[in-house]
């Protein structure tokens, strides 16, 4: 029995690093499009931000508890056999892989938590039917299909507005862009700063992380980023003055999406790895197991060589071809994601990036910030999002049924 | 294929700024063809003229691509319908230009009183004006989205479609004298001179006609 589960252990720790690469190759390019696009970074530059960034953000930033069955889509009871989990985990990594994989090669911007909730509902079915699901939580995921892009356009349409009227409203635009883009990346740096301290320094009162570490934090960065951009930026046009401040910006708004879905996204692969590795170690072990570190960094590695192998070609074609995103937008765009997947997976809600930032645009859109968006590629985007489960269920599924034959 | 380099559309902006371009151009050599034709400047203005008559055709072509790639699916700025009716207007611009080149073309303006002439050279200045504005109007427009709309940039527009609009009362008043000047030298002009005068005058005061009709499509697409 030992021998057989570490051997499970190292075809599960493969598994969750392929899963991760996947995450980098399809994730890292829809959160780091916009700042390609708007041409405020190289592609590869993008590759070496998300790189380090995804690593950052997965490494310290990760859930450092998972549950056994991810987000709890299965009633953990049910399935008390060892071998079920373990095969299951490698059945629902490979499913949401291939399909990740997939997606990518047609350039569909799906969601990695989608792709894994999939894959464990559908090995559990096989397993041991419909009843197994919980469907409460699945409908809280299926919610999230509709609340990411909703929260997400909501927010961006918000910040769009409030970033116009402080800068494009006033008499002197390039001024107002070099007092509030600190302001926006002060902002920013509030939320990683807090986030430092629950997940980091594993703070629990909220009041503290804001008080003590979010606006210090924040108010540096403000003070750092304003004497910077204090420095000259030469344009009679105030419009071309106010792009090339957040042409800059943009810089570290991309590296804070890259670190938002780092831990985000991090747990869908090194989740089943965690929930192998508790078995492996300790016996089938409850709901919530603990993740180690080297998981974290083994899922931020994958996830990291993932952007450097595959995402990369996709942001060089995403770059040449964008080119009607300006800074601002795409600032706006990826400012508000990164905040709404940030505090939604410290709130434990289940976001998906990938919705967040779709959302996002068309957020944009209805703000009239954006000059054409083509809604027949949205509809393409939305259906792509609504087969994700389904058809990483059923890939799982044939998998597991394939495993439980052959072992 | 990546989705992420279709989710957003080519902005209609630019090639309607194209199309203003062609326009713009149309317009400004009509200026010269008519200023040619004031100097009696016969074999100048007929360059000119089918300068113009060239290009209208170009003007026409960009038309016919934006309309084309203009498609209903696109979620934009401002609404299809304003971008296209606009469009159609500011083509107008460059077909009331093209209908004057070919007045101009028709006989030698041989015969016809220094008076006339210099209240037609004065139309022809005061029409085109409006439809150059039509020019900083659309780029304006494209500023305007690009703000945010911001009241700032609303305001300028709002100026320039002013701008665009007050040209048609002077275009009135000079009509009204034209007309007088025309019946009271009845006696030395024949009637195909007479024909020939009041034609160019109406086809140039249709190109600032048009004008305003595009700087009204302009005020209709920031309230959409």
């Amino acid at each position: 029995m030992v021998i057989f589960v570490d051997a499970w252990l190292l075809i599960t720790i493969i598994l969750g690093f392929a899963m991760a690469w996947a995450i980098g190759a399809n994730d890292a390019a829809n959160s780091m499009s916009t700042a390609v696009g708007a041409k405020a970074i190289t592609p590869k530059q993008a590759v070496l931000i998300a790189g380090v960034l995804e690593f950052t953000g997965a490494y310290f930033f990760g859930k450092s508890v998972t549950e056994t069955i991810r987000k709890g889509i299965l009633y953990p009871d049910k399935i008390t056999d060892p071998q079920v989990l373990i095969y299951g985990s490698v059945a629902a990594l490979l499913a949401a892989t291939l399909w990740l994989i997939i997606a990518t090669k047609f350039g569909l911007p799906v969601s990695t938590t989608h792709s894994i909730i999939g894959g464990i509902a559908g090995y559990g079915i096989v397993y041991a039917g419909m009843s197994v699901v919980n469907w409460g939580k699945m409908t809280q995921v299926v919610l999230s299909w509709i609340l990411s892009p909703i929260i997400g356009a909501i927010m961006a349409y918000l910040v769009f507005k409030a970033l116009t009227r402080s800068i494009f409203r006033s008499s002197n635009p390039v001024r107002s862009a070099r007092l509030w883009s600190p302001f926006w990346i002060g902002l920013a740096f509030v939320v990683i700063g807090t986030m430092f301290y629950i997940k980091v320094l594993h703070g629990k009162d909220l009041k503290t992380g804001v008080l003590m570490y979010g606006i210090p934090v924040g108010f540096v960065v403000f003070l750092v980023t304003y004497s910077l951009i204090r420095l000259r930026f030469p344009s009679s046009d105030p419009f071309i003055g106010v792009e090339s401040i957040f042409r800059k910006v943009q810089v570290i708004t991309s590296g804070y999406v890259a670190l938002a879905h780092g831990a985000n996204d991090v747990a869908n692969a090194i989740g089943p790895v965690a929930a192998v590795y508790a078995v492996a170690s300790m016996g089938m072990a409850g709901m919530k197991v603990p993740v180690p570190r080297w998981i974290l960094a083994l899922g931020g590695l994958g996830i990291a060589v993932g952007v450097a192998t595959y995402g990369y070609r996709v942001m060089e074609t995403v770059g040449k071809k964008i080119t009607e995103l300006t800074n601002t937008r795409g600032f706006t765009i990826d400012f508000s994601a990164a905040t709404v997947v940030l505090v939604a997976s410290w709130l434990g809600l289940p976001i998906s990036t990938t919705h967040t930032v779709v959302g996002a645009v068309i957020g944009i859109g209805l703000a009239r910030g954006v000059k054409a968006i083509n809604t027949d590629i949205v509809r393409d985007i939305v259906i792509s999002w609504f087969v994700t489960v389904p058809v990483a269920g059923v890939i799982s599924a044939a998998l597991f049924k394939f495993l439980m034959f052959v072992g | 294929m990546q989705v992420w380099t279709k989710l957003f559309a080519k902005s209609p902006f630019k090639p309607l700024i194209k199309h203003a371009d062609v326009v713009l151009e149309t317009v400004e050599t009509l200026e010269k063809a008519l200023r040619a034709w004031y100097d009696g400047n016969y074999d100048e203005m007929k360059r000119l003229a089918l300068e113009v008559d060239r290009l209208e055709d170009v003007a026409d072509r960009i038309k016919e691509e934006i309309r084309d790639s203009l498609s209903s699916k696109l979620m934009m700025a401002v609404s299809r319908e304003d971008v296209l009716i606009y469009l159609h207007m500011q083509d107008k611009v460059a077909d009331a230009a093209e209908d004057t080149a070919k007045w101009l073309l028709v006989k030698r303006p041989d015969g016809i009183p220094d008076g006339i002439k210099g209240i037609i050279l004065q139309m022809g200045t005061e029409s085109i004006k409006a439809a150059k504005l039509v020019y900083d109007a659309i780029v304006q427009m494209d500023r305007v989205i690009e703000s945010g709309f911001a009241e700032g940039e609303i305001e300028r527009e709002y100026s320039l479609i002013r701008q665009i609009e007050s040209v048609e009362n002077e275009i009135d008043g000079l009509d009204t004298k034209l007309m007088q000047l025309v019946f009271e030298n009845a006696d030395e002009l024949n009637w195909a001179e007479g024909f020939y005068i009041l034609n160019i005058a109406r086809t140039l005061s249709n190109i600032s006609d048009k004008a305003k009709d595009s700087a009204e499509r302009i005020r209709l697409m920031m309230n959409k």
